[in-house]
């Protein structure tokens, strides 16, 4: 059985380290801010989350802290994703090899205001 | 075999250490030098995110729990200050 429990643990290690690379990876590499905000959620989600299971089934008494933290990033994540793209395109920041743009008229601001901006 | 795959998972939690450290140098030369503001505010939530790991990190190689509340103070502090920032770049004005 704690054979069984060393190896998840292991898996679990490994594979939260390998979205975190993954993720800063993507932030190198993408084009522009909107992609590489889809990479950098990996990091916040994925990485932390499994390293957090793999705490919770190796360590004494730490289940109610992962659980707690899970549950915090996993709400966390998205609410900060989708401000910072809504604050990336309330200052006119474009989105690169676009076939189209449904967002070039900014909804939340003064249409004027956004075409000044640009 | 249990101490065998014990040393496998002390060698993967320290490798694990030493990437995340990397990582957290690599992006903060990217908050230093970025291209616009978003970009910068990404490279700070990152920063935030990665300090977060590596407690988690610590916490299973000390054995020691007090790091998880330290965690769990960064996560809501990080939360907060990326959202605080943001809305402050959205509208021009922090409340």
């Amino acid at each position: 059985m704690e054979n069984i429990i060393l190896v998840i643990t292991i898996i679990l290690v490994i594979s939260g380290t390998f979205f975190s690379v993954i993720g800063v990876l993507g932030y190198f590499r993408f084009p522009d801010v909107y992609t590489r905000l889809h990479a950098t959620g990996k990091v916040g989600v994925f990485g932390a989350v499994f390293l957090l299971l793999a705490t919770a089934l190796m360590e004494d008494a730490t289940w109610g802290y992962a659980l707690v933290l899970i549950f915090f990033l996993l709400v966390s994540g998205p609410a900060t994703a989708h401000t910072i793209a809504s604050a990336a395109n309330s200052i006119g920041l474009k989105r690169k090899n676009a076939l189209r743009d449904d967002l070039d008229i900014c909804i939340d601001t003064d249409p004027r205001d956004h075409q000044k901006q640009i | 075999m249990v101490e065998f795959l014990k040393q496998i998972l002390t060698i993967a939690l320290y490798t694990s250490l030493l990437v995340h450290i990397l990582l957290m140098g690599v992006v903060a030369f990217r908050l230093w030098k970025g291209e616009n503001v978003i970009d910068r505010l990404m490279a700070s939530d990152l920063i935030g995110n990665l300090t977060l790991v590596i407690m988690v990190l610590g916490t299973m190689i000390h054995h020691q729990n007090i790091f998880l509340d330290v965690a769990l103070g960064l996560a809501a502090l990080g939360f907060i200050s990326t959202i605080a920032f943001a809305k402050y770049i959205t509208d021009k004005r922090i409340f």
